[in-house]
Formats: structure tokens, sequence, C-alpha cells
């Protein structure tokens, strides 16, 4: 009975770790760069929810869009003014790129905490649950009414993702930009806003699982260090810049924290998800689903 | 002519000394390090500040301390150690505050008191229970605070009180809450050594506790005691709810750290709240003195909300270091640590009996009320619930009200 719990609950968390997970993947196979202020979209996600439904009186349903916009738009802001400079200005001739990522992103991520923190406060707000179904017994499992409603909202966006990409005009831009920038403005795909695009929906999603993840862990500031932390292990786990190895590598975090965590030890609980990613990286360094390449 | 210019000069100058006000004296600096940004535990620094300022501003309009108004100097430590070690640092240094109180974080306390040491300034230690604080036996360190001593002592006897066979604690990775769970463990042993007891250490910033919470479905103990602080302990009790773990007819759930007190404690714990037993350190039956009943009032009118006793405490350690300097008659760091050891402090809370023994209860005032109770509807009010140990009363464990199921 515990062994179905551990895994039902390591899927569901690997659910939200890959909505999470995505955006950053998405952000890396598009620009090469590592978005340190992801944590940040999540947050600005679950505040915009618990926001908007407890202080507007909106119902959770509603709020949840409402979250995503807040994501994309913020996604869409931090492309514009903070990442176009990196193809567009001084560090598009290719110098000090990945220094200027870093700084900017770093600096975004504090920012953004100490934005909130004066604004809204330091203080924790539970968000509504979607559904208000306290606790159910799904066979041996107990669960409550918003993680299965999360996951399911979680797969169903990961699915409509996958979709997107693959089946969409845009998709197919954004994977022409992903595996070359120049042939696809050549081929005179509009690679600056396919780029913002990606930025907006990166920061869809870790809004969303921010939003989603909100009854459940009581957003306050800094509740985007978490999930990020994990992002970026998953990310570099599945492949950099690989989506479908991130969902996979997500799920393997979620169900592998799970299980260490009440069979092995607790206390190193963290520690099992960068074992498994060294233990993988020794022998596929380029993760699972990623590609061998070199830079000249 | 140049002459006749700075006579001028003079005489203006003179004339200006003349007419400021005679009570114009220099306020008396006092350093409050305290968290106001995560990691730390937000809600806990706000309650001390708002104690602090209501006592100040109490103090300030009846004409300060010896004619000086008291300025209470903050700054954020985020509940980082050596963030409030340079906090301490910044505040005496640089600030020359006369006195350091506030400290309301254990392991946070345990740095700045390496500080105070070192500067022979006094430190009073607001909130912080590990007994650590006190085993260091610095004579600098005044503690109005709870210790984990008396803490673990009350619900070790509860706990053998209550009859139960199995105890499981999740205690928060830091002094206080790993201090407060062995302690308690150690204690329980003594009493009633027929009750299994064991403890895990949980990671307060974690947002997850599934897989420390799921094993217990299968093997439920009679009650889990927390020694944890909130937002963490927020999750695990609904976590722990969401499980089906407790509180049911079996388990119950008992903490240790007063956590119904905090303003936002219903707001994130919802039906997980319900049948909550507590320690606590202030309950509205509780015999209050006519400061207390006047801070009481004071903090209704400017937040609208009741009191509760982490504002009480820092009100109460800031009137030490007030009683210090009016016994001494003076800031200086030697005379005030002597006035303050010599002295018989009028507490606001009634705490009493300062001890000078080395170990846990050196330069501490050992005698704080306390009581237990237990939470029986969601949103209840701290003056409605079931109290299960009255002041000064023994545990009555047939208050206790279990779930149906």
């Amino acid at each position: 009975m515990l062994a179905f719990d551990l895994l039902a609950n390591g899927l569901i968390y690997g659910c939200f770790y890959a909505l999470m997970a995505i955006g950053l993947a998405m952000i890396f196979g598009v620009l090469k760069i590592v978005n340190f202020a992801h944590g940040e979209f999540f947050m600005i996600g679950a505040y915009t929810y618990v926001l908007v439904a407890l202080k507007l009186g909106v119902s959770p349903w509603l709020a949840l869009p409402c979250a995503a916009v807040s994501g994309a738009l913020l996604g869409w802001l931090v492309e514009r003014l903070l990442m176009r400079p990196m193809y567009q200005g001084y560090a598009s001739w290719g110098f000090m790129k990945d220094e200027y990522a870093v700084v900017v992103t770093f600096g975004l991520s504090l920012l953004l905490i100490n934005l909130v923190d004066k604004i809204v406060g330091p203080y924790s707000f539970r968000g509504p649950p979607l559904i208000d179904v306290s606790r159910f017994a799904l066979g041996p499992i107990m669960l409550t009414g918003q993680k299965a409603i999360a996951a399911v909202v979680s797969v169903l966006l990961m699915i409509g993702l996958a979709l997107f990409i693959k089946r969409s005009v845009w998709g197919k831009q954004i994977q022409a930009v992903a595996q070359n920038r120049l042939g696809a403005s050549l081929a005179g795909i509009d690679a600056t806003r396919t780029t913002s695009l990606i930025f907006m929906i990166s920061g869809m999603l870790a809004a969303l699982s921010g939003a989603l993840l909100a009854p459940l862990v009581n957003p306050s500031p800094d509740i985007g260090a978490f999930p990020a932390v994990k992002s970026y292990v998953i990310v570099v786990l599945g492949g950099m810049g690989s989506i479908w190895g991130a969902m996979l590598a997500a799920l393997i975090l979620g169900v592998s924290e799970a299980f260490f965590s009440v069979y092995i030890s607790y206390d190193y609980r963290d520690a099992f998800g960068l074992i498994i990613l060294v233990v993988v990286l020794l022998f596929r360094p380029q993760g699972l689903f990623g590609e061998k390449g070199r830079e000249l | 002519m140049m002459f006749r210019c700075l006579r001028y000069l003079a005489g203006l100058m003179g004339f200006a000394f003349l007419l400021s006000p005679a009570f114009a004296a220099d306020p008396i600096l006092i350093g409050v390090s305290l968290t106001q940004s995560p990691p730390g535990s937000v809600v806990q620094g706000t309650q001390v500040k708002d104690g602090m300022e209501i006592l100040k501003d109490m103090v300030n309009a009846k004409g300060g301390v010896l004619g000086r108004p008291i300025k209470i100097l903050y700054e954020d430590n985020q509940g980082i150690p050596e963030k409030g070690r340079a906090a301490t640092e910044k505040l005496i240094s640089s600030d020359k505050v006369v006195a350091m109180a506030g400290g309301h974080q254990s392991s946070v306390c345990l740095a700045e008191i390496e500080v105070a040491h070192r500067y022979k300034v006094p430190y009073v230690n607001t909130n912080c229970w590990s007994d650590d604080v006190r085993k260091r036996g610095y004579p600098e360190v005044f503690n109005t605070s709870p210790y984990n001593t008396l803490v673990s002592s009350s619900m070790a006897t509860t706990l053998a009180t209550m009859g139960v066979k199995r105890v499981v604690a999740f205690a928060e990775n830091t002094d206080y809450g790993i201090g407060q769970a062995k302690l308690t463990g150690e204690l329980l042993k003594a009493k009633a050594p027929q009750i299994e007891y064991k403890y895990e250490t949980l990671d307060r910033a974690s947002k997850d506790f599934t897989a420390a919470v799921l094993p217990l479905r299968a093997n439920p103990p009679d009650v889990i005691v927390m020694s944890m602080l909130p937002p963490a302990a927020y999750l695990l009790m609904n976590q722990v709810y969401e499980q089906g773990v407790a509180p049911t007819a079996k388990t119950l759930m008992y903490d240790g750290g007063g956590l119904a007190d905090y303003p936002d404690f219903w707001q994130n714990v919802k039906e997980g709240g319900k049948y909550l037993l507590s320690f606590a350190l202030y309950h509205p039956q509780m015999k209050q003195t006519p400061l207390a009943s006047d801070i009481a009032a004071e903090y209704k009118k400017r937040t609208g909300g009741d009191i509760n006793r982490l504002v009480l405490q820092a009100a109460d350690s800031l009137e030490l270091v007030i009683q210090g300097i009016e016994s001494a008659k003076s800031t200086d760091s030697d005379k005030l640590i002597k006035a303050m050891q010599t002295m018989n402090f009028k507490s606001i809370r009634g705490v009493s009996d300062f001890s000078n023994k080395p170990g846990f209860g050196y330069q501490q005032w050992l005698e704080i009320p306390y009581v237990n109770y237990e939470l029986t509807a969601e949103k209840q009010p701290i003056a409605q619930t079931v109290l299960i140990q009255a002041p000064g009363q023994k545990f009555d464990a047939s208050k206790i009200v279990h779930p149906a199921k």
C-alpha cells in the first residue's frame, strides 16, 4: 500500500516539476542560456492565482488563466527588455553572452522576490483549491481533490504543448529556430518573434505550475527556489533543450525522491535527484534525450 | 570689523543654544535583529516588532527613560545565523546601541550572542528557546524567553498523562526544533519509559513532507508532536491532514511551538488545525498585569487582532532593558549588566525566579506561566478553545476531544 502511495505522489509531483522544467528546457533549446529567474515565474503565477481568487473573490477556475496570462506577460517583458540585447545588441557579438544571461536573470530573480515581499508582504497565503474535496481514497491511495485535478490539468497542458510544438505552424517555427537560428531567419521565420513566443510559453507554464501548487505549498516570496532547483536538475538530466527529456526526467525525479526518502533516508531527500543526475551524466553526458554537440 | 563680526556670531550661537529645547536629549538606542524576510519566520519577526514598538511608544509618551526617549534600530537577519551575526556587529559597533533585544530564532541567537559577548553589551533573549543559548554562560545574555527544558518537560508530562503508547515527533532542522524534540524524548523516557518515541528532522525550507508522512498511514502513532515554525509547520499540518494520518480518533497532533497564536494560522491551515493540542504561553484566561492589558488593548487598536504571547514576550524583553537602565541610572554596559543581574524585574508577563545556575537556567527567569489547550473548531479564537491545562493546574486528559473517526 505504501508503495502505491509513493508511486502516485511521486508521479503527481513529477507532473508539476515537468510543467515547470519544460519552459526552462525550451529557453535553453533556443537561446542556449539558463534563465535563473524561472523560479520567480512560478512564484508570480502562484501569487496571481491566490490574490485574484482571494482578494477579488473570483472563482479559482478563472484565477488559473489569470495566472497563465501573468506568466506569459512576464515572459514577454523579460524577453523584450532583458534578453533581446543578447542577439540584437552588443552581447550578440558572442562575447559574454552566457555571463550576461547569468547576471541579468539572477538580478531579475532578486528583484522579483523583493518586489513581491514589499508589495504583497512576506506572509504565506494558502490558495483556494480548484475543487473543494479535501481528501478522498482512490483504492489504496489517499489524494486530495486539488492534487488530483492539478495532476490532470498538468498532463493535459503537456499533451497540448506537445501537439502545439509538433503540429502548429508556430511550433514548427520554434523547432526551426531551436535547430538553427540563422538558418530559420534565412528561411523567412521571424526568429525574434519566435523567441518572444518561447518566453511567453515558458512563463505561462511556470506560472501555471505555481498556480496549481498554490493550494498545496502556501506561496511566499521565496517559493520559487525549490521548484527552480528541481528544474535545473531535470533539464540537465533530460538533456538540455529536450522537452520530452524534461518530461521523463521530471517523472523519474518525482518518483525516485518519493521512494528513496522512505526506503533509504528522508534526510538526504534532495540529494537523491543529484545522485541520479551524476550517475546518468557519467554514462550519458548529454542527458537522457540530449544530443551530443560541440561548439567551435 | 572682523572681530566685531566674530563677536556677533558667537552671541548668535549662544542664543541659539539657549533656545534649543531642554528635553532634546539624545535618544537611547536599542538594537533589534529580527526576521523580516524569508527564509526565516517573518510572522514571528513582525510580532516581535509590534510588541517592541507598542511599549516603546508608551514609554516615550511618559517622558522616556532617564529623560531620554527610546529609539529602536531594526536589522533584518532573514532567520540566517550569519546575517544575524553581521546585523548585531553593525548595531553594536557602528550604531552604538546600549543593548540588544528581540532575538527570536535560536540558531540566529546563538550566533548573535557571540558578538554581544565579545563587545560586552547586554543581550536580552526574547524568544530563543534552545537551552544552548543559556548553557554558553555569557553574563551579557539575559533570558526572559521560554526555554526548551520548560517546554519539553511540560510536553513530556502531558504525553505521559495522556496514556499514549506511541509518539512520533517532527522537528525542524534548527537548534530549536532538534533541541526540543531530543529533550522531549529524553524527559519522556524518564517519566514514562513504556512510551515509544522517535523524532524525524525535516528541512524547514522544504515544501513537500509527503515522504515523511506517508509511512505513518500504515502505522499511525497516538500523537504526532510538532517542533516546527511557520511556514513549514503549516505545510506539515496540511499534509498530515491530507494523508488522513491526523487528526483521527486514534491520532492527534500536539504543537510545541505556539502555532495557533500566529495571525496567519487559520488562513494557512484550515481543517488541518482542528483538534490540535497546543502548549501555549498565553491564553486570555491567564492572569494579566495591568501593563499587559494596556499592551493588549493597544495591539487590538493598531492591528485589529488579539494579543498573543510573542508580542508580550517582545515587550517584556524591552521592559527588562528599560528597568535595567532605570536601576543602573546609566546606559553604561557594565553597570547595565550588573543592574539586570541584581534588580527585582517586574515582568509584564509575570515571569519570575531569576536563576544564575550554570546550564539551561543561567540568567533565565525559570517560572513562566503556560497552559495546554485544544482547538476544536475551524477559525476558533483562542479564548474559545478547550483549556486542557489551566494556569497552575494539572493536565486533565479527560477534557481532550477526539474526532469521531
